[in-house]
This record gives C-alpha cells, structure tokens and sequence, in this order.
C-alpha cells in the first residue's frame, strides 16, 4: 500500500513538473504575450482572419507589407478557422482574455459582438486620421457597422452576390443577358438541354445559401427582419411565397439546377465552367477563379431586379477588441489596411473583392483594373442599391432555420406556405 | 470439399471483395486525384488513372505553409499523449483489476462517469482554464486534458481481469515488487489491448482538428490537420488536387501506424501464453 502512495504521489509530481515546465517555456516560446514588448522593440499586435489557400497567402502578404512599412509595430496574423470557427474562438478568447487585438468578423455576426459591448469605437480613430474619414467608405458597405450609435466595425473584405453570365451560350441561344425576373425565366428555360428524361443543360443555378434568397426577398421589396425585428414580416405579407414558388418553378422545368448541401459552391462554380448551365448566382469573390477557367465569353450583370434591384452583402469585417491593450498600434494597423495602397487595395486587385471606400474605387489601380476587366467594375456599381436585412443579434440562430426551410422546400418538396409558417414561429421563438 | 461449401465461399469471397472495394474506392480515389492536374480533377466523366503522375502537387501542398512545424506538433502531441496515457492507464488498470482498496466502486464509476461526457460539454471550461494558466501559446493544450484515457482504462481493465491470479500470486512467491509483475507479466499479456487502445489514440489524436483550432492561438503550436485545412480556398474553385495531396501526406502516418499495431496485436495473440 505504501509503494501506491509512492507512485500517486510521483504522478502527481510528474504533473506539476510538466505543468511547471510549460509555464517556463511560455516566456520563450510564447512570444504573443502583448505586454512583454511595451518599452523596446515593436508593438505585438494579433490579428486573426478567416482565410485559408490563396487567399490566406495574401493576407499573409498584406501583413508583411505592412510590418516592413515600419518599425513600431509588428502584426503576428493567425488563420483562426472559417467565418463560425472564428466566432466560436473569439467568444471564448474575449471570457479568458486571450482575445487578439484585431478580428476579422463575418459581417452579418459584428452585431451579436457589438450587443455584448467587447468591441471598440473606432469613430475617435477616424476623427484623428488624417489619411482616412468615416465619410471615405462606401455606403453599401456599412451596413453591419454601426451599433448604438458606435462605429465598431469596418469592410476589409466584402463581397455581393452577382450574376455570372456564359455569354456565349446566351448568344447561341438567342437571348439576351436578364435583367428582370421575367426575362430570367425566359432565359433560364430557353438554356435548358433535354435527353429524354436527363437534363444535360440547366439554366441557372446558386448554391445552397441564405444569401440568394434573401436578395431575392429584397427584389420584390421585402425585408427579411421586421423594422423592430421581432418577427419575419416577408412570410405573411406573401412575399416568402412568391420567391419560393419562382424558384421552385424554375426547378420543375429544369431552369434552375439546385446543388447538394455539401460543398454546393464548388459544384455551382464547376458546373458554370463546365458550360452545364448558363447563368450563375455567385458572390463576386470568384470572379477572379472564374475568369482563370472558363474558355467562353463570360460576363456578370446585376441581380434581375423584381419589384426593384436590391443586394445583400457578405464577407468579413476588420474590428478592434475592447479588451486590446495595444489599441493604438492595433489602429495604425487598421488605418494602413484601409487608407494605403499597399493594405487592402492590393488585397482587393488580387482576390476580386470590392473595393470599400471612394478613394480606392478612384485609385489608379483600380481603375486600371476595371478598363481590364469591366466584369469586377459591375459588382461595385451594384452596392448603391445594398441593402442588408439579416441584421440582428439573433441572426446566427434564425439563420440556421432559414437554412431548414430552404432544404425542406428545394430538396423535399415541401408546401412552399406550410413550411414557411413553420419557420416564421420557430424564427419569433428566437427573436422574442 | 462440397457443392455447398464451394458456393459458400464463393458467395463469402464476393462479399468481400465488395466490401473492400467500398472501403478502398475513398481511398483510391483521394490518391489518385492527388496526383491529377486540376482541369482534370474537373472532367467529367471523372477518372481514376491520372494521365501523367503530377508530384509536384506533393511539393506545392508542402510549400504552402510551415509544414515541417506543423509535422512536429503533430509527432510531439500524439506521441506524448499515448506515452502519458501508457503510464496513467496501465497501473490504474492493474489496480482495478486486481486490487480491493476503499473506494474502489466508486473511483471506477467516475471513470465511466468521465468516459460518457462528451467532449462539447468541456471544452469551455477547459479552454478557460488553459488559458488561466496562460498554455494557449504552447503545446500543452493539445496534449494535458488527454493524458488519462478512460475508455482504454475501463477495456484494459476487462482484459486484465483475465489474467489468472495464480500467475501473479506464483510471482509474488518469487519475492517479485509489484511493478515488476507490472512490467514483465501484466503489460506483456495485455499487448493486444494495449495496441488497440494505443492505435485508437493515435488515430483521434493525429486526426484532431477543432480541438488545437480552438486550444491555441497561434501557427506555431498547430498540427498538421489544421495545416491541411488551409489548403482549402475560402471562395472560387476549390483545389481538389493540392487539397488530397494533403490528405495523402496526412493519411501515410495512420496507415504506417495500422499496418505496424495490426502485426503487433497478431504477434501479441500467438504469444499471450492464455486462452
């Protein structure tokens, strides 16, 4: 009995040992400790984003540029996992007060952050720049920025869904690039290819995402949240209905191609490449990819407009953590990404990502960029009629059931009303 | 042999060769797009001898990040894991098999207590603790909360208990310490249990990627899934053939590990000396 005293008590040595060890080891090898560098060397300032493959190397670039800009401050990027990932992350780093000083956040999430007051006002910041106002970025854009009258957010890579056009099966076909939502049935049918009972060609497709409906929503003047968000008005004013059965429509016919669940933005993306169908709704961050693979005329237009033209918009912004203790280092960061040529201009030229202010959709760069490739030009001239109706803390779990409803009516063939009623009760459970 | 068992085992080789197939096609499948070009990993109908063996996709996914790094936390992580867990498991195991003491009943339902939480329910008060004790930016994230494992505890334990007690007792005769019956009798016998435990660990472990993705906050300290997972474009096309590359440079280790533990547990078997 006396040696398993031994023993247990040498386990337990063992483990503060290695407990001990790891808490010496830090100091060297842990050099993301923020306080460390106040008197000399550079600033330590965190930074976390999203990105992975290409585009994660040139983020990764961007930093670089900005950390052999100067010599203050020094920014330590770190790929946190996808826009949720990042999130979940984020909200147990700001609890344990590991949080970085700079985040990327999915645009439509900066709420539920702001409702939880962890960011910081950046509008003081703006106030004192000399290179950069608030007035500088483009309105489209600043949607998911302000909060209680608290600018806490600002675009760093933002997207809108656009139609990708195969120009030239239009051409063979006869038709004309949509512009409305009749012209897009007219068109989408006409793409269509039948053998026997298999479709080789689809008219149009998108993938499986929140996005393109709630445009769609938007289009025929609707909103997705109520003004006082306590409710989804677009399921009883019959405006739900009329998207759902247009789509739904579309697909009987074989106009409209809806991808798998998984991995559907890819398929849409291949399929549109392959000439398997001749209208894509796509965000504009592939207009890059695509223009690389494709070997026809391709185009990209606004979305059809139905009661009018209208866009969500997506992708990532840049904000600061309240908690920072570096928030001057952190915003000479955030300053240069948004204001110089070499920060998120360049970034932009070399993803397909929108420009964000007035002075570097006026860049010569960009405007460079545009004679070349007028198809990212269109993208941009669509913000002006941007409007983001998912706004609300709430948003990430209605999301989720909006999610249902889509798959219950597009894979299942669901009635269309039923299925919205439903989510419109499981939406106000969320919201109330 | 009859007309009966010839198509028995007929019938019994078909089976299995289809079964094979299902679990191999995967497989087949991840390696040769690996070695495709991407307008070929695209075509339709899609195949499955690449025309020309593309390497180079190997190189590209290894230059696309600080992979050797990534390759080092991975060793270090699971290897000192299953090394932690062998030290932990094997004498609580033992105690529990073939030991009465105060407390025992309940002490082995906590382990099985520990053995049905799942993991979701944890990681928040393990993250805050870790990142208490400031280990977010090192290796130990990874490695401490995994250092017992109750499942291997409660499966090594079953298998202990078959080990007659006449075979300890005759030690014990010879004046032999406790841990040296540990060593050469017990550990010996329970090979197969321990190879399995061990490559069941080993598989989890490698394979982890949520847990370091959360645990750490910087590249440094991440393993190779979390490297993988980079390889994957955010939006546009998606890379199939660097992105199975680096399936195939993450898979070899499991296999190498497979194919070394399946001998071990046959080895193990001829030579356990009961049943």
């Amino acid at each position: 009995m006396k040696k398993w005293l031994v023993s247990i008590f040498m386990i337990i040595s063992l483990i503060s040992i290695l407990v001990a060890c790891s808490n010496n080891n830090e100091g060297t090898s842990g050099e993301k400790n923020d306080n460390e560098n106040s008197s000399d060397g550079p600033v330590t300032v965190n930074f976390w984003h999203t990105m992975t493959g290409k585009n994660g190397e040139l983020i990764q670039e961007m930093v670089d540029r900005f950390n052999s800009s100067q010599t203050e401050v020094e920014v330590v990027a770190t790929y946190q996992g996808g826009y949720d990932e990042l999130t979940t992350k984020l909200q147990q780093a700001i609890a344990s007060n590991t949080a970085p000083d700079v985040a990327v956040i999915e645009r439509a999430y900066v709420e539920m952050f702001a409702e939880s007051e962890v960011l910081a006002d950046l509008s003081g910041f703006l106030e004192s720049s000399s290179v950069i106002s608030e007035e500088d970025f483009v309105e489209g854009l600043m949607g998911h920025s302000y909060f209680n009258d608290q600018l806490l957010a600002l675009p760093i890579y933002r997207s809108t869904p656009i139609l990708h056009v195969n120009k030239t099966l239009l051409e063979e076909v006869g038709a004309e690039v949509p512009t409305n939502w009749v012209e897009l049935k007219e068109v989408a049918n006409k793409l269509v290819v039948k053998n026997g009972d298999t479709i080789e060609r689809y008219g149009l497709t998108m993938p499986y995402d929140t996005w393109y409906p709630i445009a769609m929503i938007s289009q025929s003047g609707g909103q997705f949240f109520n003004e006082d968000k306590t409710s989804v008005g677009f399921v009883d004013n019959g405006i739900g209905q009329e998207v759902f059965e247009y789509l739904t429509d579309l697909q009987s016919t074989g106009a409209l191609y809806y991808p798998p669940q998984t991995d559907s933005g890819s398929i849409a993306n291949q399929m549109f490449i392959e000439g398997k169908v001749g209208l894509l709704f796509q965000s504009t961050g592939t207009i890059g990819n695509l223009q690389d693979n494709v070997d026809f005329d391709y185009v990209t237009a606004f979305l059809p407009q139905n009661d009018q033209y209208s866009t969500p918009t997506g992708g990532g912004n840049f904000a600061m953590l309240g908690g920072s203790q570096n928030k001057e280092a952190a915003w000479k960061f955030m300053e240069w990404v948004v204001s110089d040529a070499g920060g998120a201009q360049q970034y932009v030229i070399e993803t397909g990502y929108l420009p964000f202010t007035t002075k570097m959709a006026e860049s010569p760069e960009i405007q460079e960029l545009w004679a070349a490739e007028p198809n990212r030009k269109v993208a941009f001239e669509q913000l002006q009629y941007a409007e983001d109706t998912n706004k609300s803390t709430k948003w990430p779990t209605v999301m989720h059931e909006f999610f249902a409803a889509i798959e219950a009516i597009m894979y299942d063939g669901e009635d269309i009303k039923s299925t919205l009623e439903t989510f419109k009760t499981a939406a106000e459970l969320n919201l109330n | 042999m009859t007309k009966h068992s010839y198509v028995t085992t007929f019938i019994n080789g078909v089976l299995k060769i289809i079964l094979l197939f299902i679990f191999l096609v995967p497989f087949l499948w991840m390696i040769s797009t690996s070695l495709q070009t991407l307008e070929e990993t695209l075509t339709v109908p899609p195949t499955l001898i690449p025309e020309s063996l593309q390497w180079g996709n190997f190189l590209e996914a290894l230059s696309s990040g600080p992979f050797g790094t990534y390759f080092r936390n991975s060793i270090i992580v699971t290897f000192s894991i299953m090394l932690i867990q062998l030290i932990i498991m094997i004498p609580a195991a033992y105690a529990f098999a073939k030991y009465d003491f105060f407390g025992k009943k309940f002490l082995f339902s906590c382990i099985l207590i520990a053995f049905m939480i799942p993991g979701q329910v944890t990681f928040i008060p393990v993250y805050l603790m870790m990142a208490d004790w400031d280990l977010i930016y090192t290796l130990w994230p990874q490695i401490l909360p995994f250092m017992t494992n109750a499942f291997g505890i409660f499966l090594l334990r079953q298998y202990i208990m078959q080990i007659p007690d006449e075979l300890l007792d005759a030690a014990r005769l010879d004046n032999s310490s406790e841990w040296k019956i540990i060593w050469k009798i017990v550990v010996p016998m329970a090979k197969p249990a321990l190879a399995t435990i061990m490559l069941f660990s080993f598989v989890s472990h490698w394979n982890d990627y949520f847990w370091p993705l959360i645990m750490t906050n910087t590249e440094e300290v991440r393993p190779l899934t979390i490297g993988i997972s980079m390889l994957r474009e955010v939006e546009g096309i998606a890379n199939w053939h660097i992105i199975m590359a680096g399936n195939v440079i993450l898979v070899v280790p499991i296999l190498l590990a497979y194919i070394f533990s399946a001998k071990y547990i046959l080895r193990a078997f001829v030579y356990s000396g009961i049943k």
